[in-house]
């Protein structure tokens, strides 16, 4: 019997040793971990449970056959993050440069049906060159079971994709259906074709960096929702990011233990919003003076900043924080910034996450590069999310409400649970300057009088108190008791029952 | 005594003189400016009163206002705290004619004192002791030269009417001394208006000595001895204490004499402050008397036991001196910092701005002395540029020099600031220094212990130690609590049971085994074993939980604080002058991370783009000029919001291609870096 089981072992190291040393060596030059290292660093120790070790290509086409590597480029397994379970597949750079056969694509997609079946996380971390190109149409198969997964999963149970080095063509696919994607700076990149066909095909020269690096993803194109200094600090994100996720659309995001005080009154809240309405401040401030602990995850900081995402917890319970910006064009809703939270929204109400929102808009932004590309149906998008979105929906107006933004900001309108303002927040259709020059047009020519109307318009509608007398917000609340009264406000959310009309799906404006 | 008193100022100032009125039973009233309108002093005056404009010339400055508050409140006398109205004589004036009691010297005393070379005259004919030069004015170069001569080399040639190191010199021969003449009258005319030039002996390494007076209405003057304010960063004061470690007694009585002399000369009749300048050789020469109190009079409070503020408000008031010079004496010791909003990392560059999280370390017991603070803040405050960007004045006591420093840097520690930077890192270092610690201070001591800036102490045994214990203790107190989330398949972890770190600060690597145990009042207790910076394993006691940003910490014997940061790349530790970003790894991970090579941060964008269309309100660099992250390049107005644009790295500007009142276009290129 012995040697028998020796050979299992045996096995078992030449599989774990993937493409072997050298390439294992390259790797570390490149500043990579390999696949098994990464996902020691993502799963808790000992924890992975490794399925499909042997598995190799059957491909004999242009030599293919006298070149077989047990795992055919794809680590996949289960393990714990946390000691919740979560499913996991690494590919592996040193073994075909992680290229997808078809062999590879089946261990993906089974590895997603184990984790829908059975209600966990699906995390990819990816480092890979494609498609197989000897293998044809079967690698292109794999790769359409591989989407086709995603999308069954989508809203079941959560997707996450880390880049972590090369991912073109077919690859990138799989990623953009998932809910988050991350990247590794300087090591990772993503596009769809790279820049040798670009060059052909556009006279374009561009480097990778430059196409798809984690610079472009993170901060311009936003397919990434953050971009890592190394994979160490990524994977130690993604196990953060884990713990405030709940395992499948079925269970509550999980909760976990506080050291915070829920009777935490912040004082300095009383001036965050200054005395000149021109003034920008920074709403991250009361998102982590809100927050248990001031913990706050934040997803594409760098793209869209007019508005910020993220998760956060209350009394230990996942919250999602949406807010408006000024720091960053004053908070303007426009075209990206309304794609970035319309995602979040949905992702939120998908797994039962709570919305908070908070609200100083100035409006949408006008112009033609915003018309011209499509504002209204992308605004339109966070909309819809809203509107549809019957997980506790929260508001928190701190300062301008102004025009159709406040109607998508959550508002009581669209079945917002519990809406609050601050004494600063102005309700209007636009500023009271802007107001007044409409309303009062005929004294346009007279400052002293314009003067008048926009005092008397500021008077009247640049308060909460109009919209609170119309019952459009539950109460007026003092900045210090924020967090106190979301806390309240919460818990009397906790078995909120809202169905939307039976359908096959919605038409969101896409 | 009064009833009401209206103070002519802000801050923390304003605040001090309302804690003493309130004390005292006496109503207050503060006046304040629109930038103010929210300040801690405006909340603890009974009454207030606004003045006007942010900028000093449309408020503090503005005697017609102030006067017609005092009038509307119907208070009967007003402090003028230091800066703006203070050292007014013309204001005292006002006062006096307008039957309004004034908490400050009379007129003549301030105007007397006021001309540096009317007050050198008056000194030398009160027996005070005068740097050796010319009294008067220097008409030409030749003349220079002479008097140079008469009075020995090195010479200081400076502004009459100067201040601040503006129009001064310093010449070690006689070529130096004719340039510097023509250097100096031509900018002290530009910047004084008034090209008169002195001259005189150049005191090589002087000590910044200055004895405290007190004068009543019924010629009384004592002195309360020295406060020693050598530390200086460009002529401003970084540390005051009292006393002086170099005084001897002699020279200490020799000191308070000449000052009691000088005020009595110009029938001094408040509190004031005579300041000299004391060579290695403890001889000493009158520089100027201020006629006002001063910045750091809490260590001659502390020092004193008693009350500078409350002393001024008696006497103006009539009330006869209490203390004669023979109770006075000196008890214990006290040193102030000064804490201001400047990044000390960053050339000192004013950091102003919000004080998005401020927490003062609490009064009284402080390391083996106590702690006072005088501040005028509140978490949530603006520093704003309108004003002297100081946050507080942070106060050490001891029965010894070193108890007090030590109270003080102790404070410094659990002081938590964020939003903007403070110069606490700075200020801990210099405590920290041994020349500091010595006494071995003087006017050149920041320049010459810091010629290139400060960057940052180098770390010591102990900080290494208590940066590996309290980053072991924080990671383990989030990894035993993340492993008892809801939602598992496998135990937790958090029984008790030791768990194993390698802790990476800068390029040290350090193992570490911690067991945490839940500590009473909701802190942590631990037992680390560090075999590399200690035999044995250590006991750490802290009440610090997650989500604080102070750790006070006892390990074995030592007790510490430091700031600290959750940050995404690690946890940033400061204790003193040290800050460091730590990483903490379990073991197999650091393996890990070591195989992966160093990378040099990534060069991020160069160009400074405006985000979308507006315009330029203004421009605050031009090509050239080298910029530091995060400093401010430009301001684009757009949607009726300013939105400052500041620079991503560190660089030089190589092109700014927009002015202020430009229109911009949305991604329209408005400053190039290098």
């Amino acid at each position: 019997m012995k040697p028998i089981l020796e050979q299992l072992d045996d096995k078992r190291a030449a599989a774990r040793l993937g493409g072997g040393e050298k390439r294992i060596a390259a790797q570390h030059e490149k500043g990579k971990l390999t696949a098994r290292e990464r996902l020691e660093v993502l799963l808790d120790p000992g924890s992975f449970e490794e399925t499909g070790m042997f598995v190799e290509h059957q491909c004999t086409d242009f030599g293919m056959g006298e070149s077989k590597i047990p795992g055919d480029g794809v680590v996949t397994g289960s393990g714990t993050v946390n000691g919740r379970l979560v499913y996991v597949f690494a590919k592996d750079f040193t073994v075909f440069g992680g290229s997808l056969s078809l062999a590879h694509a089946r261990k993906i997609t089974r590895l997603q049906e184990t984790a829908l079946k059975n209600g966990a996380p699906i995390i990819g971390l990816f480092d890979a060159g494609g498609a197989r190109i000897q293998e044809g149409v079967d690698a292109l198969g794999g790769y359409a079971e591989i989407f086709q997964n995603n999308v069954l999963a989508s809203g079941v149970i959560p997707q996450i994709s880390v880049i972590m080095g090369p991912c073109a063509g077919g690859d990138v696919y799989s990623p953009a259906m998932t809910d988050f994607i991350f990247m590794v700076k300087d090591t990772s990149y993503m596009y769809v074709t790279g820049p040798d066909v670009v060059k052909t095909v556009t006279n374009e020269i561009v480097t990778h960096e430059e196409l798809g690096g984690a610079s472009v993803h993170a901060k311009k194109s936003g397919v990434a929702d953050g971009a890592f200094s190394n994979d160490i600090e990524a994977l130690a994100q993604m196990r953060r990011l884990i713990d405030f996720l709940p395992l499948n659309n079925r269970n509550k995001p999980p909760v976990r233990e506080v050291y915070d005080d829920p009777a935490r009154v912040e004082p300095s809240l009383d001036t965050l919003v200054p005395p000149n309405p021109n003034k920008p401040y920074d709403i991250r401030e009361l998102i982590v003076k809100t927050a248990d602990e001031g913990d706050f995850f934040e997803l594409a900081p760098d793209y869209a900043k007019n508005i910020v995402v993220g998760f956060g917890r209350l009394e230990g319970q996942t919250v999602g924080f949406v807010a408006n910006q000024p720091l960053s064009l004053a908070g303007v809703l426009d075209i990206d910034a309304s794609k970035k939270a319309a995602r979040f929204v949905r992702f939120c109400d998908a797994f039962e996450i709570p919305i908070i929102t908070f609200v100083d808009v100035p409006g949408f932004l006008p112009g033609t590069r915003q018309e011209y590309g499509g504002l209204i149906k992308h605004g339109a998008k966070l909309l819809f999310a809203y509107a549809e979105a019957t997980v506790p929906k929260l508001t928190v107006i701190t300062r301008k409400a102004y025009g159709g933004a406040y109607d998508v900001m959550a508002s009581k309108h669209l079945r917002g649970d519990v809406n609050y303002a601050w004494p600063t927040a102005e309700i209007a259709v636009m500023g009271p300057k802007g107001a007044a020059e409409i309303i009062f047009r005929k004294d346009m020519d007279d400052p002293e009088k314009m003067a008048g109307h926009v005092k008397d318009y500021e008077t009247r509608f640049a308060n909460p108190f109009v919209a609170a007398s119309r019952g459009y917000l539950d109460d007026v609340i003092q900045p210090r008791n924020t967090r106190v009264r979301l806390i309240k406000a919460l818990r009397t959310l906790r078995d909120k029952k809202l169905t939307n009309p039976w359908k096959k799906h919605d038409n969101i404006p896409l | 005594m009064f009833k009401k008193i209206l103070i002519a100022n802000r801050g923390e100032i304003a605040v001090r003189v309302i804690k003493t009125c309130k004390r005292m039973g006496i109503k207050t009233v503060a006046v304040y400016s629109e930038a103010d309108a929210d300040s801690l002093a405006v909340e603890m005056a009974d009454e207030r009163v606004f003045l006007g404009g942010s900028l000093p010339a449309q408020s503090y400055l503005d005697m017609d206002k102030i006067i017609a508050a005092v009038k509307d409140t119907g208070a009967e006398a007003v402090h003028p705290g230091f800066g703006f109205l203070s050292e007014n004589a013309k204001f005292a004036e006002r006062l006096k004619k307008e039957g309004i009691g004034w908490i400050g010297p009379n007129a003549h005393a301030i105007s007397a004192m006021g001309d540096k070379l009317e007050s050198k005259k008056l000194a030398a004919a009160a027996g005070v002791s005068t740097v050796p030069g010319f009294k008067g004015e220097i008409v030409d170069d030749q003349q220079a030269v002479e008097v140079a001569g008469d009075i020995g080399y090195p010479v200081m040639i400076k502004a009459s009417a100067g201040g601040g190191g503006k129009g001064m010199r310093i010449a070690w021969d006689e070529s130096e001394v004719r340039e510097g003449f023509r250097a100096a009258r031509s900018e002290a005319k530009s910047s004084f208006g008034d090209e008169r030039i002195l001259i005189e002996k150049f005191v090589e390494k002087p000590r910044h000595i200055e004895i405290q007076v007190l004068g009543d209405k019924h010629g009384h003057v004592i002195h309360l001895n020295e406060r020693e304010c050598s530390v200086q960063r460009r002529n401003q004061k970084v540390l005051e204490e009292a006393p002086s470690p170099f005084l001897d007694k002699k020279t200490r009585e020799k000191m308070g004499e000449q000052a009691v002399a000088l005020a009595k000369a110009v029938d001094y009749d408040s509190a004031g402050t005579v300041e000299f300048i004391v060579d290695p050789n403890k001889n000493f020469y009158f520089l100027e008397m201020n006629t006002r109190l001063q910045v750091e009079h809490p260590v001659t409070e502390l020092t004193h036991g008693l009350d500078l503020v409350e002393q001024m408000i008696r006497v103006a008031s009539g009330e006869k001196l209490e203390l004669a010079q023979k109770d006075v004496t000196i008890k214990g010791w006290a040193v102030e910092a000064r804490l201001y909003a400047e990044d000390p990392y960053r050339g000192f560059l004013p950091s102003i701005g919000r004080l998005v999280r401020y927490v003062e370390p609490a009064e009284g017991p402080s390391g083996p002395g106590t702690l006072r603070i005088d501040s005028g803040v509140r978490e949530g405050d603006e520093i704003s540029m309108f004003y002297d960007p100081m946050i507080a004045k942070v106060i050490g006591q001891g029965d010894t020099r070193e108890k007090a420093i030590d109270a003080l840097s102790a404070a410094l520690d659990r002081l938590d600031v964020a939003g903007l930077q403070s110069n606490a890192p700075f200020l801990a270092a210099v405590l920290d220094e041994p020349d500091f610690r010595k006494g071995a201070i003087h006017t050149g001591y920041i320049a010459e212990h810091f010629p290139d800036g400060f960057h940052g102490t180098a770390p010591k045994e102990s900080q290494w130690r208590a940066f590996v214990a309290a980053s072991a203790l924080i990671h383990t107190v989030f990894v035993e609590r993340a492993a008892r989330i809801e939602g598992r398949i496998t135990p937790g972890m958090g029984d008790g049971k030791p768990q194993n770190w390698s802790v990476l600060i800068d390029d040290q690597q350090f193992a570490v085994e911690i067991t945490l145990e839940r500590g009473l009042d909701g802190g942590f207790a631990a037992t680390v074993y560090m075999p590399g910076l200690a035999a044995e394993p250590v006991n750490l006691e802290t009440g610090w939980k997650p989500g604080d940003h102070v750790f006070e910490a006892k390990l074995g014997k030592e007790s510490f604080s430091l700031s600290v940061e959750d940050r995404t790349q690690g946890y940033w530790l400061r204790h003193r002058g040290f800050a460091s970003l730590v990483r903490v790894y379990s073991p197999r991970v650091a393996e890990l991370a070591a195989r992966l090579p160093e990378r040099p941060e990534p060069d991020t964008s160069k160009q400074i783009i405006s985000p979308m269309p507006g315009l330029i309100v203004s421009v605050a660099v031009e090509p050239g000029r080298e910029v530091k992250a995060g400093e401010v390049l430009l301001t684009v107005e757009a949607m009726k919001m300013e939105n400052v644009l500041r620079a991503e790295r560190d660089g030089t500007v190589k092109t700014v291609s927009v002015k202020a009142g430009d229109s911009v276009a949305a991604d329209e290129l408005l400053v190039e870096l290098e």
